[in-house]
Parts: structure tokens; sequence; C-alpha cells
């Protein structure tokens, strides 16, 4: 069998390390084209303002502007990022109208023969602004009386018209009453910048034929195709969307935030424009991992039975919401973690606040959530004085158990790869643990 | 606005009469280590620029009992001089080797908090800045050249060729605390010299980088712990009186409250090191 | 404008450009002559991707104007890359897949070659604190620290 296998087993080059290796690879922040724009942005030096004027007469008088692109030239002004997929409503401005909610977002777009001369012109934007309260911490942002960052009059996400996300399973005040322990852990954690070693950039170039190429390290070519079709309202096969090099991601070029404005300013000009996020853009500026605080109460028997176990949870989505109500959903059916619980609530919101915005990075939504459980078993087995393994053994996912959600467990393996990873570090496991199979609980031989 | 002006002075007569033509418009620079930075990122928007790199300032040499560190001798060079282990080891110890490459020992004296680990090296070891300026040459003693935060005695019209370093037999030892063992500005650096008959400090000299706007002494350990033992107490006192005298802002490295709670866990340690003895921490 | 031609030695020819004043070694690399193997990560001289040689000492092209180093020798990827084949540094960390998103690997490169010029047989330490300039957000550093290891033709040099 094995003698079949040409590529198992076997290592493999990949086939773009000669490119890396030589340093022939190119990303499209290495290209260059004649005639081509730089575009820098005027970004908005503060929390939270009302926008009362831009006055641009000294910058365009700065040798090597060409011009200036506000929200008036953006043909849609508003992202689609969830949009496309349904996550409503839609509420980030491509260029701020009236209003700028976090250090940082975007107001004018400048473009110039150089770099240096654009830096020079947006430093010469003259911006009238009108400070107003900002919020910075999710338990203020929900309370009465917050600084209020959307334009609907809330700091939380509607989902159905909720203003969180909720799975229930049977009943959880009746599961915490019966129980023999109650444990609570409350976790949190702090925003995480990808910090890709390249920076989030494109290069939008007009073709002769009336199209756009555009050059771009996204993550997700289709998804800044369509958005870029909508905001310009462009058909998409005006549109070649050209990536695949992509000088490290992590989640954090999946925003397409930079293709509609350099492919607006190729329309405008009909010269090539680059994007390219400085350093400081790309760590201040551009979306993190959303903090996250998770509170789990759990109700748990003298034998380790976890029998109820609530989850309130809160993602800080920052100023716009981007990825993070989709984190949140996504959360939300994970956030008991794999293991069977007859009763289980989950309560988990996405809170606005005048925060750098939050979004994808690394199985967001869920990344937390297992540290928060994970850290939160190993509390239930000291209370209960059990080891982390029998804990986790005892209430581990089988097949046919019924998740949060409602939906039956098929092909887990939980118990299989838990006496896996035992093995591999030389853990010997009691008898009743290595007993223990995946199949449905009314067929276990022992066990729970 | 872009810059419109580059020159690369072949002299110091030469730089100081760009300086005397421009005035305090034109920005110096010598690794551009520090300044680099901020121009690329259009934070910095400077006309005109002087680089220092061609004007010969770079010889790193002995002359009697003085080491004559050129004002653009880079900080590799100073790894690379064996006669003040210090100074080595301080400048073995800021950022990297790319940057080491480039930085000047000058450019250090100039760099901010929490930068300025061989600007603290070249306090403890009591070194004099060489400055040229239109009416001649005049020597400093370090501990007058800073006059507050990112100022300092020059004149506009005036320039750092080198720094004199005093050769003498005593102690040093260097200790720099960063979030992580290479390439990291400091939590707080500490720098020290002393002399010593038998067990007796006969002379003592504290510096503490990155807890104020410049490198400081700390004068009063300094002063608990001249005619000591380095007893256990003598050292508590003093890092005591350091942690006291220290002026730490807080930034993205550390709170102010952490660099003072610091100062003292690290000046402790560099008595203990100077007595020959590894101790307790704080 | 006041642009000036710079001369100087790019993989053993001379060349030439038009700088502008305080135009940076990067810069000219990248946009004028083609050696986009030199990146482009920080401009902040953090980062190490834009790592040249100098004659032969590795330095930050973001934080050097093109003038400073008029009549000097420049090596960059391009340079050290055969017409046919690999360098061995290239080798190694094609074999050890001392790479993932690639971003950092020439500037890693150009440091390998400059350590094992100095330090023909590093140990684990020195490879470490040889890197010490040059971020990596992919690989957690250790296939490309067993890909200069292995570079020095010594599976387990110093460790």
């Amino acid at each position: 069998m094995t003698a079949d296998l040409h590529v198992v087993g076997r290592s493999v080059e990949r086939n773009d390390g000669i490119g890396f290796v030589t340093g022939r690879a190119r990303y499209s922040t290495d290209l260059v084209f004649p005639g081509m724009l730089h575009l820098k942005m005027v970004r908005s030096p503060v929390h939270h303002a009302r926008i009362r004027g831009v006055d641009l007469s000294a910058a365009e008088r700065v040798p090597g502007f060409v011009r200036a692109l506000t929200h008036q030239d953006v043909p849609h002004n508003v992202y689609t990022i969830l949009g496309l997929i349904g996550v409503e409503p839609e509420e980030e401005f491509v260029l701020a109208v009236d209003r700028v909610r976090y250090v940082g977002e975007p107001i004018v777009a400048i473009l110039a023969e150089t770099e240096a001369a654009a830096y020079e012109a947006v430093a010469r934007v003259h911006l009238d602004l009108e400070e107003l309260p900002a919020v910075f911490d999710m338990d203020e942002a929900l309370a009465p009386g917050a600084p209020i960052v959307t334009h609907w009059g809330s700091n939380a996400f509607s989902y159905d018209g909720d203003d969180h996300r909720k799975v229930r399973l049977g009943d959880v005040e009746a599961g915490l009453a019966a129980a023999d322990h109650i444990v609570d852990g409350e976790y949190r954690s702090g925003p995480i910048e990808h910090a890709p070693t390249e920076t989030t950039g494109c290069v939008a170039v007009p073709e002769p034929n009336g199209r756009f190429t555009v050059y771009t390290n996204t993550q997700a070519l289709y998804f800044s195709l369509d958005n870029t079709s909508i905001i310009l309202q462009l058909p998409g096969n005006r549109l070649r969307f050209i990536g695949g090099m992509v000088g490290g991601g992590f989640g954090g070029k999946v925003d397409v935030i930079v293709e509609p404005l350099a492919t607006l300013g190729a329309m405008k000009t009909g010269r090539p424009v680059r994007y390219v996020y400085n350093r400081s853009e790309e760590m201040q500026v551009s979306s993190t991992r959303s903090p996250w605080i998770i509170r789990i109460r759990d109700g748990v028997m003298a034998d380790g039975t976890i029998v109820a176990r609530r989850v309130t949870s809160y993602a800080d989505c920052g100023a716009y919401s981007r990825q993070t109500p989709y984190a949140i959903t996504k959360h939300a059916a994970n956030a008991a973690g794999p293991y069977a619980i007859p009763n289980v609530a989950i309560d988990a919101w996405c809170v606005f606040t005048n925060r750098t915005p939050t979004s994808a990075m690394r199985g967001f939504g869920v990344t937390m959530a297992s540290f928060a459980v994970e850290v939160q078993m190993d509390r239930v087995a000291e209370v209960v004085g059990l080891d982390p393994w029998t804990i986790r053994f005892r209430n581990a996912i089988r097949n046919g158990d019924i998740k949060p959600h409602r939906k039956p467990a098929a092909d887990v393996a939980l118990v299989e790869t838990m006496q896996a990873a035992a093995a591999l570090v030389g853990h010997e496991l009691p008898a009743e643990l290595r007993a223990m199979t995946s199949a449905p609980r009314d067929q276990q031989d022992g066990g729970r | 606005m872009t810059v419109s002006s580059y020159f690369l002075p072949a002299s110091v007569p030469e730089a100081l009469g760009l300086l005397g033509e421009h005035g305090p418009e034109l920005l110096v620079i010598a690794g551009g280590t520090v300044a680099m930075p901020l121009i690329n990122e259009g934070i910095s928007l400077p006309g005109r620029v002087m680089g220092l790199r061609r004007a010969g300032l770079d010889r790193v040499e002995r002359a009697g009992a003085e080491l004559r560190v050129g004002a653009t001798a880079t900080l590799t060079q100073l790894v690379g001089q064996g006669d003040v282990p210090l100074l080595a080891e301080a400048a073995s110890r800021t950022a990297s080797w790319s940057v080491r490459n480039m930085a000047t020992v000058g450019g250090n004296l100039f760099t901010p908090p929490p930068g300025g680990d061989v600007a603290t090296a070249l306090l403890a070891l009591d070194a004099r800045v060489v400055v040229a300026g239109p009416a001649g040459e005049r020597t400093l003693p370090l501990t007058a050249f800073w006059t507050g935060f990112m100022t300092t005695a020059l004149a506009s019209d005036e320039l750092v060729t080198s720094i004199i370093v005093p050769l003498d037999e005593g102690r040093t030892a260097f200790l720099k605390f960063g979030r992580r063992r290479a390439n990291t500005p400091a939590v707080v650096t500490v720098a020290a010299h002393a002399t010593l008959e038998h067990d007796r400090v006969v002379s003592i000299r504290l510096a503490l980088g990155a807890a104020a706007p410049h490198p400081v002494r700390l004068t009063r350990a300094e002063a608990v712990v001249a005619g000591s033992s380095l007893e256990p107490a003598v050292i508590d006192e003093a890092a005591a009186l350091a942690a006291e005298d220290a002026d730490p802002v807080a930034d993205a490295v550390a709170s102010d409250w952490y660099r003072r709670r610091m100062t003292g866990v690290f000046v402790r340690r560099i008595l203990e090191q100077l007595a020959g003895r590894a101790g307790r921490d704080a | 404008m006041a642009s000036v031609i710079v001369g100087f030695k790019l993989a053993g020819r001379e060349v030439e450009v038009m700088a502008s004043p305080l135009a940076t070694l990067q810069q000219v690399l990248r946009t004028q002559l083609g050696h986009t193997s030199v990146k482009d990560g920080c401009r902040q001289g953090g980062c190490g991707s834009c790592t040249v040689l100098v004659d032969g000492e590795p330095m930050l092209s973001c934080l050097l104007p093109v003038q400073d180093i008029a009549g000097r020798s420049v090596t960059t990827l391009e340079a050290l890359t055969p017409a046919e084949g690999l360098h061995p540094v290239q080798r190694a960390f094609l074999d050890a897949n001392g790479f993932q998103c690639g971003y950092c690997t020439p500037g890693m490169e150009m440091l390998a070659v400059a350590l094992l010029e100095h330090n023909p047989q590093p140990t684990r330490e020195e490879i470490e604190d040889a890197l010490g300039g040059n971020v990596c957000r992919c690989t957690g550093y250790e296939p490309i620290i067993e890909a200069i290891t292995a570079a020095t033709g010594s599976r387990e040099a110093g460790r």
C-alpha cells in the first residue's frame, strides 16, 4: 500500500519555495508601474468627533499633489464585508461623512506623484473636528447613558431583533440548582494585532479596455472583488483581481480596506494607484482580534459530571463591526466546549466602543472560547477533587449527544484523541478512561 | 515638505559651515536609526538634512589613558574594541546586529528614553564630550551635556565630534532589563563603575537609563555606597534611594510605576554584582 | 528638486542611479534597480526584511540614504542567487522549509550569509543573537534556525 503513495509520508518541496528562497516571489507591494501614484490617507486623530469641515486648500498646493478623494467621490460609500453573506446592517463608511468613531478612521485620500508629496499633503489637510465623548470599555458601553458609537442608537449588534446571540438547551437554572458544586470563572483577553511582516496593500492599474487590474495581498480575493464592485458600482467583469502572494495574513487581510479606494483613484486619474499601509497604520489602524470577556458558571456533580453551564460573553468589535458579528455567532455555537452538558445557556454580545475595529484572526470567536472553557475545566477538576484528564473524559462529547445548539454530535473522536495524547506524553490513564470510546452513550461499557 | 537638500560634508569644518548657513532648520543625522523611521512615515518632514557619515568622525583610538571615540563611530566598533569592556557590553545589548552597524555612539547621546543604553554606560564611565563650533572646540563632562528631555547644552551651530572615555582599573557592570533578550527597548538600564580597596568602595558611579528624561547619575545612592563594603543594608538603602530618584515615564514598554520599581531591583542587582555576589531579588 | 547621480557596486557591477535627496538604498534597489528581494516591512529598522550587505556587513537599507554608500559594494539576494541552481544557504532554507509566507526570507538569508562569513560554525545561541533584528511572524523561527544550522554543514552546531 505504501508503495502506491507518492506524496503522503514523504517530504514534498513546496512549489513556491524556490520563489521565496531566491527572493523572486513577487508581492503586490513590490510592484512598480510607470506613472504610478501614491495614496496616503488623512485619518482621524481623535477617538470620536463630529466633522465640521475639511480644508484641502493647503494640501492642494503641495508640489506633486494630484487629487483628493472624499466621501462624495465614492459611489456606494459603505463597506459590505458581511453584507455579502446576509449579515446586516452595513455601517462602516469607506470615507467618513460627518462623524469619526476611532483614532485612524479614514477621512480623505490623497493621491500624489511621490510618497513624500503625499505625506506632506496629508499633513497639510486641515480638519475641523468637534470632539465627542468616547467609550473604550464594554461594560461602560452597554450601561445606560453611554456615548453611542453606532448610528442606530445602540452599542450592541442586533441578532434577529435581539441585542445579543442566544443559545438555549434544557433548563440551566434547574441544572445549577441541582448541582453539588457551583464553579465560576471569568476570562479576559486583550486585542492582538496580526502584525504581518508585509503590510496590507494593493496597486490598481487602469487597463486600455476600461477594466482595472488590482494586484492585492488580500486573503480574500473574491470578497475583495465583490466589495470593490459594489462600492464603486462597477460590474464585476470590469475588475480583474490578481493575488495569492500574501506576506502574512492570519486574518488581518480579509477586511477589504485598500482595494476600493485604490481602484477609485485609478478610475479618477487614469493612472496606477498604490495604497499600502505603513507600519504605524498596520499596528494602529488595521483590525485586531477582538478583546473578550467570557464568564462561565458551571453546575457540577460530585462525580465531575457538568450538568449545567451558563456562558456570558462579550466581544469588543470596536467602532465598526467588520467580522465580529460572525465571530459571536461562531462563538455561541462553540462556547460550551466539546462536552456533553444537558443544560446550557449561552449569551454572547458584540459590543461597539470607540476602539480600533476588530475583526478576523485565526479561529476568531472560538479560540478565546477554547481558552476560557479549558481553564474552566481545570478549575472544575480542582473543585471536585479530580484530575484534569478524568474531568474531561467523563464530560467528553460522544456520538449522539445533543450539542447546545440542538444538533446531534456525529463522527466525534475526542475520547480517542485524548487517549492518543496521553500515550504520546507517556501518561498512564486509569482503566475507566482507557475503556471509553466515542460510541453513543447508551452503547458505552461503563463510562458515564 | 519633501526633502530638498541632503548634504554629506567631507569634514567637520564643512559640516560646521553648513550648520552656520542653514541654522536650526537643518536636521543633522548620523546613523539615521532614530531620524529615518520618522521621516519614512511622514511624521517628520524636514526640508534640509545633513548626514555625518563622511565627515571623518568614525575613528576609535586609544590615546594614553583615554579612549577617543569619534561621534560617528558605530556601536559595532564599540563592540569590537577591548579597552573598555563596559562599552562593548552596553553596545552589544543595544538593538540588533544590522542596526549596530549603522547606529553611532554620538547618536546614542541624542536618543530619547527608553533608548540611550550606551549613553548610560558612558555616564558611569565619567566620559567627556568634545564639541566643535564656529568659535572652536570645547569639552564638557557628560554630566553637563543633557539639560532636559531631548535638550542638550549644544548650541544650534555646534556638533559633537568625539567622546573621551578615561581608562582605568575600575570594576564595571552593566544591566539592561528589556521585555526580551535581544533588540528590545529598556524598561531600565543601569551601569556602574567602582574602585575598591580590598572590599571597601573608594569611588562609585551609578548611571540610570530609560527611567528619566535622559541618563542620570544616582548621586544619593552613590553617597551611601561610597566608603562602604557593599553590605546588604547599604545595598538596600542605595536601591531604595535610587527608586525614589528615578523620574520615569509610562510608554508602550512599561508603566512609570514599574520602571521605578525595577530601578530599585536592578540597582540592587548591579551593586551585588560589583560586590562579587549574586543576591536575592527585591 | 535636486536629484544626484549616485554610483555604487551592485552584484559586482558598477551601477548608477538618480536619487532624490535622502532617497534610501531600499527605495533605489526596489523601485529603480528591480531588486525586490529587498523587502519593505516597516521602514523603521525594526523588522530586518530590508537587510542588505554593504561591503559584506548587514545593514538596514530602509534607514540608509543611498548617497551614504556611494562607491561601496552592495549585495542583495539577487546578487547571491546563481543563474542556475541555488546558493548553499538558499538550498538549506528550501530543504528545511524555513519559510511560510516568504516575506522575511530574503532578510533572514542575507543575515545567514553574513553570519557564516564571520563565523562558519555558530552555536545555536550565536544564530539566535544574529537573527535578533529579523522578525518572522509565521514560522516561530525554529525552521529558520534549522536551515542555518544545516547550512553550516554540521547538523549539531553547538547545541
